[in-house]
């Protein structure tokens, strides 16, 4: 520590924010490796490393096309098989991708001005709206693979 | 140059892992976790998302598909954005009032922006290089306007300099800057014009799919006047609006624990890391690391636009 280095003054909305994406992180990373360890070896795999080294160099949807004999258009190959350990490991990814959002509604809550609070509030609805305009847009183009096929 | 030594390198490669199916599965899990490692050091010091980086780099180097690459650098971008961020707030380098102005804009402009790009590709299959071309020579007009100008490191905003909305959103920070042994207080001005060109950012990022790094670092440093070191851990920040476009890939399936696990391992552990050596490194070498990225990817966006065109024959490889 320099010499003349003192307290940083740092926002509370702003502490809030990290504290929040701190803790949902570690949480997440967590959820996503811990099922990742029991993926590598060898237990409940949906889908086995061996077929999955044998077609990685595909894409995703000849990938799953071969490994399942159906393509992935949403979120339910997750849920319907969260009993397997790649499967439920991707609860993690899930997590740590909605973690910006938890972040920003706690720092709505400790947002000491109203400008910012309402700021942070209309980018937290913009980032619920843009997770559903991006899976909703994933899935149709996928489908329309599939028809394709 | 850039592309002789990319195009060279990838020769080099694809001699060592032809077929790399060959390899035993855990060899390449084992490299993604080290070559994760050293992109999540270099991604909080330069404030460009470790994506921009990885998904280049691991098209030639190893064997997965391109939509599992995507999806592997997309969620490792965010992730390590996410380790570092944190600490860079509580540093006061990470700025929550300016991502607080930006982010509203950029997160609705980055969708509209992915709904044309979807729309572009479908309705001109060529169109797409075109703007790759110009994309690069904006990149690359960014890099010579950050080489010519001087005094980035520690901008100065002089009261009359401040604009109006600054003020009124009082938009101000402070962090402790160890190579002068002070604390440094910054303010911005240009604000307007920098939401304006944040939302331009935002649009061309979602229509692409690219990260905003690039981008993000001069516009906070050259146009709103904050210093170097708070451009790139805000750019840090702001990437991590970029998370809801992990929906895409997850809703694909092109996010396999097998490629995205070590790679998060390895870009969690870097990032700490890199978050240490950004508070610490001498803001010269910042800049010029950030000059750097930015000139490679101008360049071999240019040159992959052109050979996109048919305008240049094949250098580059995975276009």
């Amino acid at each position: 520590m320099g010499k003349n280095e003192r307290e940083i003054r740092v926002d509370e909305m702003g502490l809030a924010f990290a504290k929040t994406m701190m803790i949902f992180t570690v949480i997440g990373i967590v959820l996503m490796v811990l099922p990742a360890i029991a993926y590598f070896m060898g237990i409940n795999q949906y889908v086995p490393l061996t077929e999955a080294h044998k077609y990685w160099r595909l894409s995703a949807n000849d990938f799953w096309l071969n490994v399942t004999g159906r393509t992935v258009t949403g979120y339910s190959w997750i849920f319907d098989h969260l009993d397997k350990t790649d499967c439920l490991s991707m609860i993690g990814v899930l997590l740590l991708m909605i973690t910006p959002l938890l972040s920003m509604l706690a720092a709505v809550v400790k947002a000491e001005d109203r400008t910012y609070r309402v700021l942070l509030l209309i980018a937290a609805l913009e980032f619920i709206a843009s997770i559903l305009v991006k899976s909703l847009v994933a899935a149709a183009s996928g489908a329309k693979k599939v028809v394709k096929k | 140059m850039v592309a002789f030594a990319y195009a060279g390198f990838y020769h080099v490669f694809d001699d060592v892992i032809v077929g790399g199916d060959s390899m035993a599965w855990w060899f390449w899990p084992l490299f993604m976790f080290v070559f994760t490692l050293l992109i999540g050091i270099i991604s909080p010091v330069s404030g460009v998302g470790g994506g921009v980086l990885f998904v280049p780099l691991s098209t030639i180097i190893t064997p997965f598909n391109i939509d599992f690459i995507r999806g592997a650098g997309l969620v490792m971008a965010v992730t390590s954005a996410l380790s570092s961020v944190p600490y860079l707030i509580r540093k006061g380098l990470a700025n929550i009032r300016i991502f607080a102005i930006i982010a509203p804009v950029m997160v609705i402009t980055s969708v509209v922006g992915g709904w044309v790009g979807l729309w572009v590709t479908n309705a001109y299959p060529n169109g797409k290089y075109l703007i790759k071309v110009l994309l690069g020579a904006i990149i690359l007009l960014v890099f010579f306007i950050m080489v010519s100008s001087k005094r980035v490191e520690f901008p100065e905003v002089k009261e009359e300099d401040r604009d109006s909305l600054s003020k009124k959103l009082n938009i101000w920070g402070e962090y402790y800057e160890p190579d002068l042994d002070a604390i440094i207080e910054y303010t911005t001005k240009n604000t307007p014009i920098a939401i304006v060109t944040f939302a331009v950012i935002g649009f061309v990022a979602g229509m692409f799919g690219l990260g905003a790094g690039w981008a993000n670092v001069p516009v906070l440093n050259m146009l709103m006047g904050v210093p170097i070191k708070v451009a790139t851990a805000t750019s840090m920040l702001i990437i991590t609006a970029n998370a809801p476009a992990i929906g895409i890939y997850l809703t694909k399936g092109a996010i396999l624990p097998l490629i995205v696990v070590p790679s998060i391992l390895g870009i969690t552990i870097g990032a700490r890391i890199g978050a240490k050596v950004a508070e610490i490194i001498k803001p010269k070498f910042v800049r010029w690391l950030v000059l750097a990225i930015l000139f490679i990817a101008g360049v071999l966006n240019i040159i992959k636009g052109l050979q996109g065109m048919h305008v240049i024959p094949p250098i580059l490889p995975g276009v």
